[in-house]
């Protein structure tokens, strides 16, 4: 189980996450969504222990029973891959290109669970199969670059589940593939999690993906979670303006043609994610919201049943 | 397939050469090198002796192969010891970080500026001049080289998203290195050696030519040509073949790093 209570990520000019209060259960599969910029990375990062040199993190993120705010490389290392692992944006960036792909996948389980090189081969064979790699044989002694984009996010998936975490973070592993693989992929993740009861934290701005992939999703604004709860809930009755925002913003059939045929034009948040330092202390969607009150800006609005905005909070 | 550079082919030939000849000597050589016939000194090229014999009557072709065997020892040692020391702390340096860092790098920057010489020379007080005092202050000097270019390269692979799956994975530190930074800045460390052995074969030769490496009767193009000296206007001949072949022997290790460089450079490699 991972707890993150008052979670925060400072990167100098700001605040990338503030204050995210957070529980992962096992099997839980949970997509987070949200603009660009919004410290969807950053918060994965900071689950991983892996955040920027220069940023500070703050609050309490417990693995388990550790305490890990605060914690060094080194007891970060022991809990990485085993409680908790991530997989990346770019699959071909995130592997070497020199080394075959199998002994990428082999070397986790030969440093971290002691296994003999015969054995590691058996359980990388074994996790190649498991992630829905056709012929691991032959997939195992080939370079990055002679397997296709999802053959290569399927090795990755591979060697984030090599000592069987607990938490699988996912931070938009479907942006760089085709539609129709990265379809695949996430229906791969989705069962992965469910086959091994392993919570997925499933990042990205496909909120078909996180529809069809998830049980739980949390929606991030600068750094903040403006609003969480069951995914079929807030994708059917977004209640905060940012999400109902970014729930009109995507393509549908009655979003792209008007009744006369015509193409229309897309309809988005008007204005883009500010940088760190230009966020609003109160409510960080101030500036762009469009049912904005007098105290946004300036005072934080407190959490009402999954969500925070001054206008619930003022209905309740 | 692309061309090879011109640089990389007429290095490897010249390289070739060397080492051929060299390989040659530990089983054959037209004469013993040390065999003496002083009533057949300063004998003029021929069919028996191919390059004529020396002020002594020996074979001068086969001081020269033999020689050349020297040469490629000691650069060989002398630049693996040198090299692997020298990647270990760069790697080193890289994979801490922090003061770590600072501080091997300052002790590179050091002994980068003490002079070379000035340490052969110390050592051949101590220890008595030899080929092995040649080894070891060549040695010496790669440490600071390899150190610099193991640095430079590795921090740049630490930065590889590669890097961060492997963490996230992770693995720790050490077995980055080893699994992945090592193999990958291979290539800017074996071209920096071919470099190195040019400068390593030259610096052999300096240092025999001034009595502090090889000793009579072991063969050193450098000691032979500071004993040729003498007999300049005498036998112009015996100072001209060692030259040669010190020019030879570096020119070809130099031409086949250069070469090494412009295949391997990844700014060309990305045109292919
Ligand atoms: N290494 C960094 N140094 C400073 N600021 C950063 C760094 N990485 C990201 N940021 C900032 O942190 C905020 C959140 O970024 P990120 O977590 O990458 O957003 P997302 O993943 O949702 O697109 C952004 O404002 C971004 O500019
Ligand atoms: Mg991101």
């Amino acid at each position: 189980m991972i707890k993150a209570s008052k979670l925060s990520v400072s990167l100098g000019a700001g605040q990338a996450v503030r204050d995210v209060s957070l529980l992962v259960r096992p099997g839980d599969r949970i997509g987070v969504v949200g603009e660009s910029g919004c410290g969807k990375t950053m918060l994965g990062l900071a689950m991983i222990g892996m955040t920027p040199a220069a940023a500070k993190v703050s609050g309490s993120l417990r693995l388990d029973n550790a305490e890990m705010v605060g914690a060094d490389e080194k007891s970060w290392q022991v809990q990485r891959a085993r409680r908790v692992a991530m997989v990346f944006q770019e699959p071909m960036a995130a592997l070497n290109p020199i080394k075959r792909v199998g002994d990428t996948v082999m070397e986790p389980l030969i440093i971290h669970m002691g296994l003999s090189r015969a054995q590691a081969r058996e359980c990388a064979l074994s996790l190649f199969e498991e992630v829905g790699i056709p012929d691991p044989e032959a997939r195992f002694r080939q370079f990055p670059h002679e397997i296709s984009g999802g053959q290569r996010q399927r090795v990755l998936i591979a060697l984030a589940l090599t000592c069987d975490p607990g938490l699988l973070i996912a931070d938009e592993p479907t942006t760089a593939l085709d539609a129709n693989v990265a379809l695949r992929i996430t229906e791969l993740l989705a069962r992965l999690a469910r086959d091994r009861t392993m919570a997925l934290l499933f990042i990205s701005h496909d909120l078909a993906a996180v529809a069809r992939s998830t049980e739980d999703m949390l929606v991030m604004y600068g750094g903040d979670i403006v609003e969480r709860g069951k995914t079929a809930a807030v994708l059917s009755d977004p209640r905060h303006p940012y999400t109902q925002g970014l729930l009109s913003a995507r393509p549908r059939p009655e979003n792209v043609r008007e009744t006369d045929g015509r193409r229309k034009r897309l309809p988005t948040i008007p204005g883009a994610v500010p940088p760190l330092a230009d966020l609003p202390a109160g409510c960080r969607f101030a500036g762009r919201c469009p049912v904005e009150m007098s105290q946004c800006a300036t005072v934080r609005p407190a959490e009402r049943e999954g969500t925070i905005c001054h206008q619930l909070e003022a209905a309740t | 397939m692309t061309r090879l550079p011109v640089n990389l082919m007429i290095g490897a030939v010249l390289v070739g050469l060397v080492v051929a000849t060299a390989a040659l000597s530990l089983v054959w050589t037209p004469y013993d090198h040390t065999l003496l016939n002083i009533r057949d000194k300063f004998a003029p090229a021929s069919p028996v002796h191919w390059l004529g014999t020396d002020q002594l009557g020996r074979d001068v072709f086969s001081q020269l192969m033999a020689a050349a065997r020297n040469s490629v020892a000691v650069a060989l040692t002398a630049v693996f010891i040198g090299g692997s020391i020298g990647v270990s702390l760069g790697l080193l340096a890289s994979a801490i970080g922090g003061l770590v860092e600072d501080i091997v790098m300052r002790l590179a920057d050091i002994s980068f500026a003490f002079p070379a010489l000035l340490f052969a020379i110390m050592l051949a007080a101590v220890f008595g001049p030899s080929l092995t005092v040649a080894v070891v202050a060549i040695a010496f000097i790669n440490i600071p080289v390899f150190a610099r270019v193991a640095r430079a390269s590795a921090n740049q692979i630490w930065t590889r998203e590669y890097v961060f799956a492997a963490r996230a994975a992770g693995m720790g530190r050490f077995a980055i290195t080893r699994d992945h930074v090592l193999p990958n800045i291979a290539a800017p460390v074996i071209v920096q050696a071919t470099i190195e052995f040019a400068i390593a074969i030259l610096a052999e030769a300096a240092l025999s030519y001034l009595g502090l490496g090889a000793q009579p009767p072991a063969p050193s193009w450098g000691r032979m040509l500071s004993e040729a000296q003498t007999l300049m206007y005498l036998a112009p001949q015996l100072a001209i073949y060692p030259g040669l072949c010190i020019v030879v022997a570096v020119l070809g290790f130099s031409l086949l790093g250069d070469g090494l460089r412009d295949v391997t450079d990844p700014r060309l490699v990305r045109e292919r």
